[in-house]
């Protein structure tokens, strides 16, 4: 099957779901199930678009850590679809377009493809956002998405002009060959900030507080989960494939990383508000990923994107529907469990596999996290990993408690959704029990990884 | 030359970005930096004296001097990319002032 299909269906569906607007909700679910199943066809390669021969043409690449990537993001955002579409019907050209941005971002090999499928993909995020009523919060974000994919163009620019090349194969080649570095610092920093922003590394995140604490059962899941997972991918595709970590760029990387998973594990501790509790802890769990990604661990960095992207997927869709009427105050929703004991266990499992304790999957990724940084002695990550863990442990606890403790309070939440949280929660502890299918996994992915940059010891 | 116009143009966005509280003029600030960034990217394929890239039968001399094409390309996307997010930061903006009945963000008592 030619992969070009997972971006050209989706964005042809969305033209035709425009002329015919009732059919665009069919189109949407169609569009995402083709996509699902058409994934078990692929093959491993490249598919050359218009004829250029790489490096001189766009082309398109699968191997396994992006068949893994594409099945974690296809599927929660399935399930996202199909949790939203009776309410938000009217979102369906939207979704269909924003399915063809991110597919594109993940096999894309091509940086100023990649520059184009972020903007594709950020335009239709911030009309996501929209479904929010917050125009300002959706402002800000376009403006900080734009000035992000801005600093991404102009790093991507220096390239082209030191290398005459735009192909992520050829430049990391060419990169790997050079024996003074230093002039190719200036670009990735660029882009590194400007991809930041998207991933919302601090400081560069101030736009999700905005977007997240208003979010809504479409937008929260959606960008906490399923645009989080696609951009820290991608991002993490480029830091092993491309980036070299020398000098001032590691002082500057290591700094925003360790702020954020500091801070964002602060803040979630401080805060009252369920949704900014959520919202600082993914924070805080996007600079861990790309922490790992920076240490060289790209697959136990991929399956810490797919178990966080799934959690989050639990966490905010229940906190999203429990609070669209009475706001999501802690006290509010105190006891919202209680008579919700399927929904109480999906959330309970999933913050707890957040926390990485034993028995979920969380517990397996961090665990082999650890253990490979042991041996590499990179002991100020494993600091930063065990206080983070441990951080997260406490206001993850006493939330559990708050909404567990009986009260008044009787939220109902819809069936669906009910099965659909719970077949999710399973797949952490399925996960987190049978080791096997993530190793033989790791094995695959670590095999069609081409290492050109760097790992550094932080 | 063309490159530091570029680059300046750049900076100004920047400013206007960091300094200006007006949702309106946070737009032209964005649109200035993107102008700014697509002169210093078509500078990148500039060549002094060279020929238009287009290969005809008119073409004496295949050693001519010509301008990288590519640059050209990729501004004409990045212009309709930034057509794009404007027009849409201008949707957002006239929703804001329908809620807000104001452009300056100090006066919507939010942050």
């Amino acid at each position: 099957m030619n992969i070009a299909l997972f971006v050209a269906i989706p964005l042809g569906f969305a033209f035709i779901s425009i002329l015919h607007k009732k059919l665009a909700p069919i189109l949407l679910i169609a569009a995402s199930l083709f996509i699902i199943v058409g994934l078990s066809f692929v093959q491993n390669g490249e598919t050359v678009i218009g004829g250029f021969e790489a490096p001189y043409g766009i082309h398109l690449l699968m191997d396994s850590y992006r068949l893994t990537a594409l099945y974690i993001v296809n599927i929660l955002f399935l399930s996202v679809v199909l949790l939203n579409i009776r309410k938000y019907h009217q979102m369906s050209t939207v979704l269909l377009i924003s399915l063809t941005g991110l597919n594109g971002l993940i096999m894309t090999g091509d940086l100023f493809n990649l520059f184009v499928f972020l903007e594709i993909s950020g335009i239709s995020a911030y009309l996501i956002t929209s479904t929010n009523k917050n125009p300002l919060a959706s402002f800000q974000y376009l403006v900080a998405g734009t000035v992000g994919s801005s600093l991404y163009l102009f790093g991507l620019i220096l390239l082209y002009a030191m290398f005459g090349s735009l192909n992520l194969a050829d430049l990391s080649m060419q990169v790997s060959q050079l024996t003074d570095k230093t002039p190719v610092l200036l670009p990735f920093l660029l882009m590194f900030l400007g991809l930041g922003v998207e991933v919302k590394l601090l400081p560069l995140n101030s736009w999700v507080k905005g977007i997240l604490k208003d979010a809504n059962t479409l937008s929260g899941p959606m960008i906490a989960s399923v645009y989080a997972a696609a951009m820290s991918l991608v991002f993490g595709r480029i830091l092993i494939d491309l980036f070299v970590f020398e000098g001032r760029f590691i002082v500057i990387v290591s700094t925003i990383l360790l702020v954020s998973i500091l801070a964002g594990e602060a803040m979630a501790y401080q805060s009252k508000n369920v949704k900014e509790i959520l919202l600082y802890s993914s924070v805080a769990q996007a600079g861990l990923v790309v922490l790992l990604f920076v240490s060289g661990l790209a697959s136990w960095a991929l399956f810490m994107v797919m178990a966080n992207a799934i959690s989050k997927m639990i966490l905010f869709t229940i906190i999203a529907s429990a609070s669209e009427e009475n706001g999501d105050d802690i006290t509010v929703l105190q006891g919202i469990f209680t008579n919700n004991k399927l929904i109480g266990f999906s959330f309970t499992i999933a913050s707890l596999s957040v926390i990485g304790l034993p028995l979920f999957m969380g517990f397996v990724v961090k665990m082999n996290a650890l253990n490979h940084l042991f041996g590499e002695q990179m002991f100020l990550a494993i600091i930063a990993i065990l206080l983070a863990s441990v951080v997260e442990g406490i206001y993850f606890v006493r939330l559990l408690l708050h909404l567990w403790t009986p009260s008044e309070t009787t939220v109902t939440f819809d069936i669906r959704m009910k099965a659909v949280l719970f077949a999710l929660a399973v797949m952490l502890i399925v996960f987190g029990i049978t080791v096997e299918p993530i190793e033989s996994l790791k094995d695959t992915i670590e095999i069609g990884l081409n290492v050109g940059g760097t790992s550094w010891r932080i | 030359m063309l490159q530091i116009a570029g680059l300046l143009l750049m900076m100004l966005g920047l400013y206007g970005l960091l300094t200006n509280r007006n949702v309106i003029k946070i737009i032209l600030a964005l649109n200035i930096l993107e102008i700014g960034l697509n002169i210093f990217i078509i500078s990148i394929g500039f060549v002094r004296g060279g020929e238009a890239p287009i290969f005809s039968s008119e073409t004496t001399s295949n050693a001519l001097v010509y301008v990288d094409p590519l640059p050209q390309a990729l501004v004409l996307t990045a212009i309709v990319i930034g057509v794009g997010t404007t027009a849409l930061g201008l949707a957002f903006a006239k929703q804001i002032y329908a809620k807000y009945h104001t452009f300056e963000l100090d006066e919507m008592g939010e942050e």
